[in-house]
């Protein structure tokens, strides 16, 4: 719409005349990017308090053994399998040892994996999607075509077969594997970002005046892909978690003495009759993470990309 | 149609080939001997007898080429570690008690949950709504070896209803590790169902639909449906990966003798050719099933049809 | 008796923030064989009226609050919902603005038109297949027969615009609502569809509400025309005379807004478009609601503090303005 002056004018004229009454619209405040879209997830009450369920969870593993008196690694026979007390919040296992120090120990390998991996996954996804997309041609078909053959490796016995490479099986092993085994995706939603946000002008603008590809890449198109890959990013969190949990369930996952959630089920998992809290405790720990990961990114969501709304 | 089709297919092969060059370089690099049952080290004439009959003292691309030769005359060789049985035996004994599972799994999945998510998605934001994507969302989030176990812990322990939790004979005994395998995937088809068919509910189409004066069940059964579907049928690909590989879980519980627990016992084991063929054999569902996904894609939108691959 | 009366009509919309009236108070009557055009801004109310009469508000957040609607006799307000079906697409039919995205891509063309003919008129499928046939040609789609097999994607922007009619028209209906049946077409096409329109108003003898925001359409279709702002009718005339002699400023701004290459300037002659924008149908003010954009209220006249009603300045010409072109001192 071409606004010439004297139409600046007229609309001057009409707006001021009708003083602060009878304006039309309310007034705009001047807002950051980044504050508009924490109210955005704030409107969303399920996520709120997730986040906040979340970093319960977080807190809980971090301090918890911090503050505990027990010895998650020493061996009491007579306290074997106490039901849940003041001294024992979740009680004991087999071999005597405290549950809420060693579901925190176990929270923090599973969660410090699950980290990782999805920071890994997400860094190896951007630099393959971002290339394969932003360069475009015979060398993004390549790169796809690649990856389509990658598709066909089953998930987890590929992390499996990866796992088996090394000595044992320790944190980063299984943050490697995890990784290998699930970065496709994150290659493919990372190249389809940049292709659709290639062709925008402000990307043609940079060109124009002899930007590098690399700045480009890393000053217009990554930052405007960071929406969606956050989001992205706490939906990969659940499934690596539960990739690890459930190696380590069938044994094939983190070696003692180093316990992970799943492997804390899987000490349970003989038992869960007599004492079904051993392997109840851990599932619930990792279904509480991945709820309030879902949340999380559907608040996410909405604060990071209004237009894709949910009814 | 018919080139789609084809085209595809001749895109598996080195799919598969490659499938089978990374499986084999990763396993060669598997430290641990698998005939060393005891600490006690084999000695070298035996040890050297028993590489030539496994072909394991040829160079890797000789060991390779014989394999992929193997494979695509459907030969998976020999278990390493269990003397009487090829892995091919393995597969055929194994594998359709495995397969089977994956179908029930499947099968309640669908029925389960495409109707959770139809009732959420036309009831939105009413309590019946709320509580259908709880339960979805539970199912989402709880991982499968703790179903199993509260399956058996209540079904078979606590309310005593008679099913069997083991084995796999009896129709009944299939019932629970079958929900316990679909309970995930339900829960994914009810949160898919729920979004696609909300999403299709704004459409233009719908409301022209409307205007047209057709029955509610008409709008709703076919216009709607046949939309909210397509991204339904795509979510399957992956969901089958999602199946195979839970299927190790829900078999080791329930003690069914599919290949999962094979998988998982080779593996530790270090029986390097049955988990390999194994291997194999997952990535060759999965290929399939996602090219069975693809064309059925193609099928359903017709748009996609006159598109060139 | 009218065709259609619509008597008081509103539609208001509950959002966390309050109610939204969207349609405040309409009042207009149809009869039979002859066109109405409804005219005004986006978000002026126009499209939920039209969407009010066929019952096809999205009942959740929208509720016809009061008013009522006679069509044929029958009082839409009061009938339920399998009842309004059976209306739908048989006595009363719609046209929507965008043709892209208003038909199903997973059906074919021919499905679309016959599942009409069949749910309506009990018509076997030879015998749909066959009138859906004669409905593309009437349409003037060319190669009718083969055209039936194919999908909604097959089709270019203006055909999928003449199968919306045809579908529209398939079963004879007394009323057709078109809401902006051109917005979305190249210019090129957009007079084409006009007088595809006009002719098959006139064969079947339909009465016919165009809902438009160009004035040009309104010109070429209407015999009626009602201006709407804001949620209101402010304008409300026979076709003839809003063009001879509007009076509400926002009907002269709205024609003033025409791109035309004569007049002052001629070739440098710009666009001019009315400064300010609608209010928030919220809480709309108690003033009259064109006053903040219109340069003939003062502050002092009584239309800043209450709104004026709807008045007939002339046999068959209605206003809501305290300063009708007639009644303004000449400058």
């Amino acid at each position: 719409m071409a606004v010439n002056p004297q139409q600046e004018e007229l609309r001057e004229r009409v707006l001021t005349r009708s003083g602060g009454g009878v304006d039309a619209g309310a007034p705009i405040r001047q807002t950051s990017l980044w504050r508009d879209a924490w109210y955005r997830y704030r409107a969303n009450r399920a996520a709120v308090i997730a986040g906040g369920l979340f970093l319960l969870l977080v807190v809980y593993v971090v301090f918890a053994p911090i503050l505990s008196p027990y010895d998650p690694y020493g061996v009491d026979f007579s306290q074997a399998y106490q039901p849940i007390s003041w001294s024992h919040p979740l009680g004991t296992d087999q071999y005597g040892r405290d549950l809420f120090t060693r579901t925190a120990l176990g929270g923090r390998i599973s969660i410090g994996i699950g980290f990782a991996a999805t920071i890994a996954i997400m860094g190896i996804g951007i630099l393959y999607g971002s290339i394969s997309g932003f360069v475009g041609g015979r060398l993004d078909n390549g790169m796809m075509r690649f990856l389509d053959a990658l598709y066909g490796l089953p998930y987890l016995p590929f992390a499996i077969i990866v796992t088996q490479l090394f000595q044992t099986v320790n944190f980063w092993v299984m943050v490697t594997a995890l990784t290998i085994a699930s970065w496709f995706t994150a290659a493919r939603v990372v190249r389809g970002q940049i292709i659709s946000l290639k062709e925008n002008d402000y990307v043609r603008a940079a060109r124009a005046v002899g930007a590098r590809w690399y700045r480009i890449l890393a000053r217009h198109l990554l930052p405007n892909t960071l929406g969606v890959l956050i989001v992205f990013a706490f939906l990969e969190l659940p499934g690596v978690i539960l990739g690890e949990a459930f190696l380590s369930f069938i044994g094939l996952g983190i070696n003692p003495p180093q316990a992970s959630w799943g492997s804390l089920a899987q000490d349970g998992r003989d038992v869960y009759l007599a004492h079904p809290t051993m392997i109840l405790i851990p599932s619930v720990a990792i279904a509480w993470l991945i709820l309030c990961a879902f949340f999380i990114a559907d608040g996410l969501r909405d604060a990071l990309d209004p237009r894709t709304r949910e009814t | 149609m018919t080139t789609f089709v084809i085209r595809r297919l001749l895109w598996t092969i080195p799919v598969l080939l490659l499938v089978i060059l990374f499986t084999f370089l990763m396993m060669r690099q598997i430290k641990g001997n698998p005939f060393r049952k005891t600490d006690r080290a084999v000695p070298a004439a035996i040890q050297a007898n028993l590489d030539r009959k496994f072909h394991l003292d040829e160079p890797w691309y000789v060991q390779y080429a014989d394999y992929v030769k193997g494979v695509f005359s459907l030969d998976l060789g020999p278990s390493l570690v269990l003397r009487n049985q090829s892995v091919n035996d393995i597969v055929k004994s194994h594998f359709p008690i495995s397969l089977e599972l994956g179908a029930y799994a499947f099968l309640f999945a669908i029925v389960a949950g495409v109707p959770l998510g139809m009732l959420a998605a036309l009831r939105a934001n009413k309590p019946s709504d709320y509580l259908a994507m709880l339960v979805a969302n539970v199912g989402f989030a709880v991982p499968s070896f703790l179903v199993a176990t509260l399956l058996i812990y209540y079904f078979a322990v606590k309310w005593n209803v008679g099913l069997p939790t083991s084995g796999w004979r009896s129709w009944d005994s299939k019932i629970l590790p079958s929900i316990a395998l679909g309970f995930f995937p339900m829960a994914y088809f009810a949160r898919l169902v729920r979004g696609t068919m909300l999403e299709t509910l704004q459409q233009d189409y719908v409301r022209t639909a409307r205007a047209k004066g057709l029955r509610r069940r008409r709008v709703v059964g076919l216009h709607v449906l046949r939309n909210s579907l397509i991204p339904v049928v795509t979510a399957t690909g992956p969901l089958l990966g999602a199946v195979i590989t839970g299927s190790f879980i829900v078999e080791t519980i329930f003690a069914i003798p599919g290949i999962g627990r094979y998988y998982v016992n080779s593996v530790s084991a270090r029986d390097y050719s049955v988990t390999m063929g194994l291997t194999i054999l997952y990535a060759v569902i999965v290929i399939v099933g996602n090219l069975v996904v693809d064309v059925l894609y193609g099928f359903l939108d017709p748009r996609t049809r006159e598109a060139t691959t | 008796m009218a065709l259609l009366e619509v008597r008081d009509l509103r539609t208001y919309f509950a959002t966390r923030d309050g109610d939204v009236r969207a349609v405040d108070g309409v009042s207009f009557s149809v009869e039979r064989g002859r066109t109405l055009g409804i005219v005004g801004e986006s978000g002026c109310g126009k499209s939920v009226t039209a969407l009010s009469i066929m019952g096809l508000i999205p009942k959740p957040p929208a509720r016809i609050v009061s008013g009522s609607i006679q069509f044929d006799g029958k009082v839409l307000t009061q009938l339920r919902e399998a009842e309004l079906e059976n209306l739908r697409g048989r006595e009363m039919a719609m046209i929507f603005q965008d043709p892209m995205t208003s038909l199903n891509p997973t059906l074919t063309i021919g499905t679309q038109i016959t599942e009409t003919l069949r749910r309506h008129l009990g018509m076997s499928a030879r015998d749909a297949d066959r009138r859906a046939v004669e409905l593309l040609e009437e349409v003037r789609i060319p190669r009718a027969q083969e055209r039936l097999k194919d999908y909604p994607h097959r089709y270019s922007g203006g055909m999928r615009q003449r199968v919306m009619i045809a579908i529209a028209l398939s079963c004879n209906p007394k009323l057709l609502i078109a809401d902006e049946p051109t917005t979305a077409l190249d210019v090129t096409v957009q007079a084409g569809v006009l007088d595809l329109l006009e002719e098959l108003r006139e064969e079947h003898q339909m009465a016919m509400i165009v809902i438009t925001h160009d004035m040009g359409v309104v010109a070429e279709a209407a015999d009626d025309v009602v201006v709407m702002y804001a949620g209101q009718i402010v304008e409300q005339a026979s076709s003839l005379g809003l063009f001879d002699r509007p009076e509400h400023p926002y009907t002269e701004a709205l024609l003033g807004a025409l791109p035309s290459l004569e007049g002052e300037g001629g070739r440098e002659a710009r666009l001019a478009s009315i400064p300010g924008r609608p209010p928030d149908l919220l809480d709309p003010q108690a003033a009259c609601r064109f006053a903040p954009r219109c340069p003939f209220a003062g502050l002092n006249d009584y239309c800043s503090v209450e709104a004026p009603e709807l008045r007939e300045l002339r046999p068959g010409h209605w206003v809501r303005s305290a300063h009708p072109a007639s009644e303004r001192a000449p400058v």
